[in-house]
């Protein structure tokens, strides 16, 4: 019983320090955190027809950025990116790119929306504004922990002794992180005084 | 995890220094009885400086470095103050987001902050903000009205 014991803790020894259970371990927080950036990205999507709505009642004639909102939407919804797609870079830049139409547009939106007052004063704008904002501050946040969790990811793979198990076992192949959304650097501007 | 910019010496971190000690010890107060009495963790903080970051950023990380609220039901509330860039921020732990939407809390900083510090009355700024968000979340669960379906998140 003991000299079995000990035999079977000998085999398990090199197998601990390997990669068997930490590879798959920062894949599969890799991808929760993902889930986490396309629910964000979903929910800003969500909120898209109700500001065309509520644009169209106050600035109608301004169809061309609606237009342009309305089909980067739809186009963005059709670009999936599924956790196995991770990665490969292309996969993953026709997803930020798709999501990337979708952000100039609304900042579009956002610029015309400067020349109708009513527009920005009314109840149902100022709600998706700060709707708006708060979805972009969270796809940020999400971004940012994805990245960190696929930098957990592809330093483990890459590194010895985890990447014995990670070739041999797992195929690892490293995953793309996402590019910061562009102006994410800027602050939107309510200031007091 | 980094370091918290500011130390959580209590439920008020009063950095920047806006607050008399009287009004710090009943916005404590209040506080306390909304953890004891509902669950919520909300703490108020003001800073003197946001080093250079975005508000959103800086107390996100505050706001985790800190585990404000239950990591189960994620139910922390940070009120930031940042007098020297004049930025207000609400930070809203995920379970909380439908009690305290965004454009609940926008409508608070909008409507009943700003107005206050733009007058130079951060005292009452911040005790009026803070106690909107707290009635907010004393009242008994609403209906589920919410504009987007619980979606399963991984804590951070």
């Amino acid at each position: 019983m003991k000299i079995r014991l000990a035999v079977a803790l000998l085999l398990a020894a090199p197998l601990a320090g390997c990669g068997i259970n930490s590879v798959p371990t920062a894949e599969e927080t890799a991808k929760a955190k993902w889930a986490n950036v396309q629910a964000d990205y979903q929910r800003r999507a969500d909120l898209i027809p109700n500001l065309v709505e509520t644009v169209k009642g106050f600035a109608k004639q301004e169809s061309t950025v609606l237009t342009q909102v309305t089909e980067a939407r739809a186009k963005a919804t059709q670009t999936v990116l599924s956790p196995d797609d991770l990665n490969d870079p292309a996969k993953v830049k026709a997803f930020q790119d798709a999501q990337g139409a979708v952000s100039a547009a609304l900042v579009n939106i956002r610029n015309i929306t400067e020349a109708y007052p009513e527009l920005k004063s009314s109840d149902n704008f100022l709600a998706l504004q700060s709707q708006l904002e708060g979805t972009e501050n969270r796809i940020n946040v999400s971004i940012k922990d994805y990245n960190e969790a696929v930098q957990s990811y592809n330093t483990i793979i890459r590194t010895f002794p985890d990447m014995i198990g990670a070739k041999i076992i797992h195929g690892a192949k490293p995953m793309v992180p996402f590019q910061s959304q562009p102006g994410s650097d800027k602050a939107p501007a309510v200031k007091f005084g | 995890m980094p370091e918290p910019a500011l130390a959580l010496t209590g439920r008020v971190v009063d950095d920047a220094g806006l607050l008399l000690p009287q009004q710090e010890a009943t916005l404590t107060r209040a506080l306390a009885a909304l953890e004891r009495d509902k669950g919520p963790q909300f703490v108020v903080a003001t800073t003197r400086s946001l080093q250079g970051r975005r508000i959103e950023e800086y107390s996100i990380d505050l706001a985790r470095a800190w585990a404000i609220g239950s990591a189960k039901r994620n139910d922390g509330v940070v009120l930031l103050i940042a007098p020297n860039e004049r930025k207000v921020r609400i930070e809203v732990g995920y379970g909380l987001e439908k009690r305290l939407p965004d454009e609940f809390c926008a409508k608070v900083i909008r409507e009943t902050i700003m107005p206050a510090f733009r007058q130079g009355d951060f005292p009452g700024g911040i005790a009026r903000g803070a106690g909107a968000l707290i009635e907010q979340m004393r009242r008994a669960p609403m209906a589920s009205l919410g504009l987007f379906p619980q979606r399963p998140r991984m804590a951070a």
